[in-house]
């Protein structure tokens, strides 16, 4: 009887397999666990993308079929399910991930296989797969302004590095620890915590952050807190009340989808920093939300790593069309300098390093759930490798023109052409 | 340095000023408003405005003695001021569908023109920007008519202490009415003398007043007054301000900038010592009182620099895979005059040993100095005190959290010896009927005063039909039951999610319970909190008085500790269990919307209390109330302390506190108050 | 005792392993390493990892089927298992690049040299550089493979002889089973635990020195693995319990006090029995996660533990077959439903989707099998072969 079902099985996998024509775009985003609430949005996005490109008739006469598939928040499945999509179902390219550590999953099936993925969040930085197009930001690209911000317009002196304890607060704060002491700060006016994902009892958290301003030096937190702990961190500043006057946050993870699930009174003043938010004004966002919330519903909003998915698609597709097929190497080839419209009114470009060039925009929380953009810069080159540790400094990345993402400069080395997982 | 401060805002405004009789008028429109034209000779730092360079700017508007500087800089602040991108005019707007505005003249306030969105822009003050905004309004505020907006002033002068305030607080003082506030003046006016009187006497007397203050911006007045640079030198100093010796790699620098011993005190406060060996070291080489070192790096350089032939100081490059090998090539090299000479680490010991680091106060008047350690050294064993207190607010809250969670499962795991693992569930089914009645019910304080009854009413239904259509029938296998409800489980949380999705939902607590009750500077709770203990003392003394003065509660009782005798003396045992499941879900219910205020609404809400709720019943003892009051207490304090010692890791205080409960039941296997003889058995 | 007159008593194991046997020499046929290509690589290490679960089901239809102790916290074994292979692999992986870059520089590397490239390599995405005293023994193969067995045994060992020692049983046990694994899952999700957090050991499946191997055979190696892992493993299980010290377990899950008063020592038998399924459990997790690719605390967190006695209960207790059956059976069917291969079922007014309605069925399924038939699918069995299993 076993061996009847894992033949069924077997079969039912290989009818799956029947060759078609048209491009496939594999969709690798979580549709079930914790992660769904995030990555389903992202899903729905690629197929409206994919829908409007149909409308636009394809790419070079050939229809686009998204192929979905769930790796159900699941990091060892997410390598499972790339393979599944690269292998069985044969797709051109591969749209997906959310957390670094299913990008980290992911990453060594897609090497293997030489496959093309395009990775839409805020991440760490730290990598460079020459499989890989990064269309979030790297640190230096959200982080490092951010924390700019607060030194020189708020007047910071003494930061709380507040995060869940997972990979991308770890190495960011990391980099903002190194970053701050460059810039005079003190380690002892640098104090860290780490709370576990969904945490709730912060009373303590935020009298310790309250507490540091007793040496009359203004406080500042930097919060890389992730998902719904969000949500009482938040609670609890208010309940203390304290004001964005008083004690401004940063945060790095927190969006408008993010926003939706909270009531905002509280908040008002409070900062994020991201590339993009739903209120930035130019003609490309206007007709972008427009077709989201047709799609989607009113109340629906648009985020960050949408943008990052809506830039990423477009430069694909143009790649495509300027190679004139989508076998990966020679779309890579032509990823190098692909500019698009980014919906902030700039131009984004994707580089040599497999990053984008966006701009940096700073807002602050409203009342209503969005933000008020008081910070704009111009676009910034993403840096696969931070400058501020001395380990990663001597590190570059040039696939077009080294063919190497971990590129030693003092020694004029290729460290190695995989990344590291 | 504010006298400074002082200075340049006044150089600033007298050259913004000039300037802008220079081009300003110039460049302005005909029959301009002189308030117009000012800010039209600032537009470019207006319009982009940085905190860094906006303060001439609005030190100018301040002082510009125009009737309209007010109202511009607290619309300005209002993100209320706009201009037209043709002309660079600066307008208020009024609007009614966010799409066409009407432009107001902000000298005259009538509507000169209108224009589409496009047309326009809003300036965006920063909140730094806001921020200095706040501080020039406060010589407008500290005089106005409303209370309220005094009281505003004073905050934002708090925020920001500058010595021009000093005067103006004595001005409105003089004239101030209302005794709460004037009370409020004289202290932030004895906070400021503290900053920046320059009379001694008078500026020791305001540190000494505030010698039992233990208000956060009094410390932060009080701290900058005793900063202070390290500094070495070769023989001991003899300086008055000295601070501090400070021994390198031991010593750490307490708040009133002495020094204390951190060697044992290390490991558990996690405070490390001030200055380590390499920049003790680092100072040394600053103030070039000893040689420099070749780092390892250095080293390296040096070697490959000298490489001949495939080999370097007499030795074959290939052997150079050990730190020996190298430090020997390095030698030759020295010798033979190719590398700098380097020291040992056991010279550089001897360097720093012989060498004295200390700490100079970076202010100089020792009257000063001697009052503000005082004072701080009353304040912060002051404070010490109210932190442990509030530490114990804090663990006494979570306990009452980790109660409430349990108590339910205490009834029906404790009393009828069924695991109920779909209890965390029933927490998460009364935490979304709240947030269902609060969608229907937009008044918070009624929807809350609903809520908590439909979430009893809900569970307890939902308790009573488990019980009847599974538990029933599994009450002599215990492992079969908590499977059994872990399946359910399974499903309850899948069903949450495919009917409410996997986002948090907000569950909003009622104007009255917001904020916190503020005991002291230091020691606060948020009413949220306290209306959870409150709670849980409600359950608690309603549970007992249920259990042991009632009816149902004799019967409960009897069937605990004995079904059959229970049964034979007419007990209906189906109807107690029934009842007794039923309530204790409804306690979960209930518990869930006290979690979901505090916290958040998920479906994995449940699954987060489960095994803590278990692990307070089991420590606290199975069948008794008392136990689970006794095992909150234990875990919550517990947590706290281990998060006290270790503040930068929360998740260290978890496992460790699940790991000492795994090692306390190993001895006490029935937990701290065990029920003795028959009803102990499982 | 031979192993023809084991078969010869036991039909039921011969008839396993050449069932076992059978499928995978089948499966090799078809595979795309060595066979026809029917059978995908992706598919190929479903299979494998199945054959895994399939082990340490038979490890936990041991401890519970058999011995009556219901741990609920079997993957902490499990996932340590795989922590400790995962360990030389990340690590001999990360020293082979490492000495390849070195070999551009002009200087060999020292031995201080090699192991910050290493840890920096390593450690990088988790903000560190230092290689943590936990991996001093990462490089060698032979000391971690001891390790695998050694660390969830001695974990096994010391947390079974504090919890049998004060009597600690039936339901408080299986609490503190599952306490553990959550202690555990916490700990390693710490950066300071060493093991990258909640970042865990990634590019598992990229074995050192055989970079130029492909995937497609490497999988088929794993895969052969866990089928022999499997065979051997339900032949140990089998001649356990088929022996006297079989049945003394089986008394102690019927009635403890009994078996104590005849003058067995009760904890010694329980003690062997949870650390022999531990082990199981462990070896059964090192050829889980070279074929998953990653390892992570999330594997640890209780749930996953649950749903190994829920494969279990659902396969039948107290028979090895049933528990490979229910794992199999369970972990396929739920791939297959969360896959989003399922077909989704219109109803007009609603779409059932298989992704969100497959967990609640699971969860129904279990309380039904629990209620109505504890013996599980392999109940059905007995009825057919006519066998009077307990």
């Amino acid at each position: 009887m076993l061996k009847q079902l894992l033949l069924a099985t077997t079969v039912l996998a290989a009818t799956a397999t029947t060759a078609m024509a048209d491009i496939k775009v594999g969709i690798l985003h979580s549709l079930s666990g914790t992660m769904a609430i995030s990555e389903t949005t992202l899903k729905d996005t690629m197929l409206m993308l994919i829908e409007e490109q149909n409308k636009k008739g394809g790419i070079l006469g050939e229809k686009l079929v998204p192929v979905v598939v769930d790796p159900a928040s699941d990091w060892p499945l997410f390598a499972e399910k790339a393979r599944e999509l690269l292998t069985v179902h044969k797709v051109d390219v591969i749209f997906g991930n959310w957390t670094s550590v299913s990008r980290k999953s992911v990453l060594p099936v897609i090497e293997e296989l030489n496959g093309l993925l395009f990775y839409p969040v805020q991440y760490e930085g730290e990598e460079s797969s020459k499989n890989v197009f990064y269309t979030g930001a790297a640190p230096n690209q959200q982080a490092i302004p951010a924390t700019d911000y607060l030194l020189d317009e708020l007047g910071v002196k003494k930061f709380a590095l507040l995060g869940t304890d997972y990979v991308y607060p770890r190495t960011t704060n990391k980099i903002l620890n190194q970053y701050l002491l460059d810039k005079g700060i003190a380690a002892e006016d640098i104090f860290v915590n780490y709370t576990p994902f969904g945490h709730s009892d912060w009373s303590k958290i935020v009298a310790d952050v309250v507490a540091l301003g007793a040496d009359g030096k203004k406080v500042g937190v930097i919060s890389t807190i992730n998902g719904d702990a969000n949500i009482g961190f938040y609670k609890e500043l208010a309940a203390a009340g304290i004001s964005a006057d008083d004690i401004p946050v940063i945060a790095f993870s927190v969006g408008e989808e993010e926003l939706s699930g909270l009531d905002t009174s509280n908040l008002v003043g409070h900062l994020a920093a991201w590339n993009y938010f739903q209120s930035a004004e130019s003609d490309a966002n206007d007709v972008f939300i427009k077709a989201w919330k047709a799609k989607m519903g009113e109340k629906r909003v648009t985020n960050d790593p949408m943008e990052a998915h809506y830039i990423g698609f477009n430069m694909w597709v143009n790649a495509v069309k300027a190679a004139g097929k989508t076998d990966v190497d020679a779309v890579r080839d032509e990823m190098y300098g692909q500019k698009f419209p980014n919906l902030t009114g700039g131009t984004a470009e994707m580089l040599v390093n497999h990053h984008l060039a966006k701009p940096v925009l700073i807002g602050e929380i409203q009342a209503d759930g969005q933000f008020d953009i008081i910070s704009q810069t111009k676009e910034v080159p993403g840096d696969a490798w931070t400058d501020f540790l001395p380990e990663s400094a001597v590190l570059m990345s040039d696939w077009k023109n080294k063919g190497c993402g971990m590129f030693n400069t003092k020694t004029n080395t290729c460290v190695q052409i995989k990344s590291n997982y | 340095m504010n006298l400074y401060l002082k200075n340049l805002c006044l150089i600033a405004f007298l050259l913004s000023v000039f300037l802008g009789s220079l081009f300003g008028i110039a460049q302005a429109q005909d029959g301009a408003s002189p308030i117009q034209n000012l800010l039209q000779s600032h537009f470019k730092k207006l319009k982009r405005s940085s905190s860094k360079t906006i303060g001439p700017v609005i030190e100018a508007i301040r002082s510009s003695d125009q009737p309209e500087a007010k109202t511009v800089l607290e619309k300005w602040r209002a993100k209320e001021l706009w201009y037209r991108k043709s002309d660079d005019l600066l307008v208020f707007v009024k609007t009614s569908d966010k799409k066409n505005y009407e432009l107001i003249d902000i000298a005259t306030g009538n509507v000169i023109a209108s224009a589409s969105k496009k047309q326009i822009k809003q300036i965006k003050p920063n909140s730094g920007v806001r921020a200095l905004i706040d501080g020039a309004l406060v010589f407008f505020r500290l005089g106005d008519e409303d209370e309220a907006v005094r009281l505003s002033a004073l905050t934002s002068l708090n925020r920001d202490p500058k010595a021009v305030y000093l005067p103006i607080i004595q001005a409105a003082i003089a004239i101030e009415k209302v005794p709460e506030l004037k009370a409020k003046m004289e202290r932030m006016e004895r906070l400021l003398s503290v900053q920046f009187e320059a009379d001694t006497p008078k500026r020791v007397a305001a540190i000494e007043s505030f010698s039992d203050d233990m208000g956060i911006d009094v410390r932060a007045a009080l701290n900058p007054l005793l900063s202070s640079k390290v500094k070495v030198a070769m023989e001991v100093p003899t300086m008055l301000e000295l601070a501090r010796i400070i021994v390198p790699g031991e010593s750490l620098k307490n708040d009133d900038g002495t020094a204390g011993i951190a060697q044992y005190y290390e490991w558990f406060s996690g405070r490390s010592p001030e200055l380590n060996m390499a920049s003790a070291y680092q100072l040394l080489l600053d103030a070039k009182l000893a040689p420099p070192d070749a780092s390892v790096e250095d080293q390296k350089t040096a070697l490959i620099a000298n490489i001949k032939d495939g080999r370097v100081g007499g030795v074959d490059v290939d052997e150079l895979n050990s730190q020996e090998a190298r430090d020997r090539a390095y030698r030759s090299l020295v010798s033979n005059g190719l590398a700098p000479e380097t020291i040992s680490n056991e010279e550089k010991q001897a360097v720093i040993e012989e060498a004295t680091f200390y700490a100079v106060y970076d202010e100089k008047n020792l009257a000063v100095i001697a009052a503000a350690r005082k004072a701080l050294k009353s304040i912060n064993s002051k404070v010490s005190i109210n932190r442990f207190f509030d530490l114990f607010l804090d663990a006494m809250s979570l306990a009452s959290i980790y109660f409430l969670a349990a108590i339910g499962l205490a009834i029906t795991f404790g009393v009828m010896r069924v695991i109920n693992m779909a209890h965390g569930e029933f927490i998460m089914m009364g935490a979304y009927t709240g947030y269902v009645v609060q969608q229907l019910i937009s008044n918070y304080t009624l929807s809350i005063i609903v809520a908590v009854p439909a979430a009893f009413a809900v569970t307890f239904a939902a308790g009573v039909v488990m019980e009847r259509l599974v538990i029933r029938h599994l009450y002599n296998r215990p492992l079969e039951t908590l499977l059994a409800t872990f399946g359910i489980s399974i499903c309850l949380q899948q069903l949450a999610k495919n009917i409410f999705g996997t986002q948090a939902r907000p569950l909003t607590a009622p104007d009255w319970l917001d904020g916190a009750l503020i005991i002291n500077e230091v020691v606060s709770i948020s009413w949220i909190r306290v209306a959870i203990f409150v709670l849980g003392a409600i359950f608690f003394v309603g549970l007992l008085f249920v259990l042991n003065k009632t009816r149902f509660g004799l019967e409960t009782r009897a069937v605990t500790q004995n079904p059959r005798m229970a049964a034979s003396m007419g007990i209906n045992i189906d109807r107690i269990n029934m009842l007794t499941f039923g309530l204790g879900s409804g306690i979960a219910g209930i518990a869930g919307v006290a979690i979901g205020l505090f916290a958040k609404v998920t479906s994995e809400l449940g699954s987060d209390y489960i095994v803590q709720s278990f692990m307070t019943v089991v420590v606290g003892g199975v069948g008794n109330i008392w136990g689970t009051l006794v095992g909150a207490t234990l875990i919550g304090f517990l947590q706290k302390n281990i998060e006290f010692f270790n503040p930068s890791n929360t998740l260290a205080a978890q496992t460790y506190m699940i790991i000492f409960i795994i090692i306390f039941i190993q001895f006490r296997p029935r937990g701290i108050i065990a029920l003795k003889g028959r009803a102990a058995e499982v | 005792m031979a192993s023809k007159s084991f078969f010869m008593r036991n039909p039921s194991a011969l008839i396993f392993i050449l069932c076992l046997a059978g499928f995978t020499i089948a499966i090799t046929v078809f595979s795309e390493s060595v066979g026809n290509g029917l059978v995908s690589t992706s598919f190929l290490k479903t299979l494998g990892k199945t054959l895994c679960f399939c082990l340490v089901a038979i490890a936990m239809d041991l401890v519970w089927g058999y011995c009556g102790i219901l741990s609920l916290g079997h993957f902490a074994f499990f996932g340590l298992g795989g922590y400790m292979i995962g360990m030389w692999l990340m690590y001999a992986r990360t020293e082979l690049i490492v000495i390849k870059a070195s070999q551009a520089l002009e200087l060999p590397l020292t031995p201080q040299e090699l192991a910050d490239g290493i840890g920096t390599q390593i450690f990088g995405v988790v903000g560190g550089a230092k290689i943590p005293v936990v991996w001093a023994f990462a490089d060698s193969l032979p000391i971690q493979l001891a390790f695998v067995v050694l660390v969830p045994g001695l974990l096994a060992a010391v947390f079974g002889w504090l919890a049998f020692r004060s009597r600690v049983t039936g339901v408080y046990l299986s609490i503190l089973t599952q306490a553990m694994t959550l202690a555990l899952a916490l700990y390693l999700f710490q950066n300071d635990s060493g093991l990258r957090g909640n970042n865990g050991l990634s590019g598992l499946q990229n074995l050192p020195g055989l970079e130029a191997v492909a995937q497609a055979d490497i999988s088929l190696w794993f895969f052969w693995g866990s089928a022999l892992a499997l065979g051997l493993g339900y032949i140990v299980v089998k001649l356990i319990v088929e022996s006297k010290l079989g049945n003394v377990i089986e008394g102690i899950r019927d009635d403890e006090a009994r078996v104590r008063f005849l003058g067995y020592n009760v904890e010694a038998y329980k003690l062997f029995v949870f650390v022999l399924s531990a082990v199981i459990a462990a070896i059964a997790g090192a050829l889980y996660y070279p074929q998953a690719g990653i390892i992570n605390p999330a594997e640890l967190a209780p749930i996953a533990s649950i749903y190994l006695a829920v494969w279990v209960a659902i396969g039948g207790r107290g028979r090895i077959y049933g528990a490979v059956i229910g794992a199999a059976f369970v972990s396929l069917l739920s791939s297959w439903f969360t896959g989003g291969q399922a077909p989704d079922i219109p109803l007009g007014f609603y779409t059932v989707k298989w992704v969100d309605w497959w967990l609640v069925l699971l969860g129904a399924s279990f309380v039904l099998v629990t209620l109505y038939a504890p013996k599980g699918i392999g109940g059905l069995f007995d009825r057919f072969s006519g066998g009077t299993k307990p």
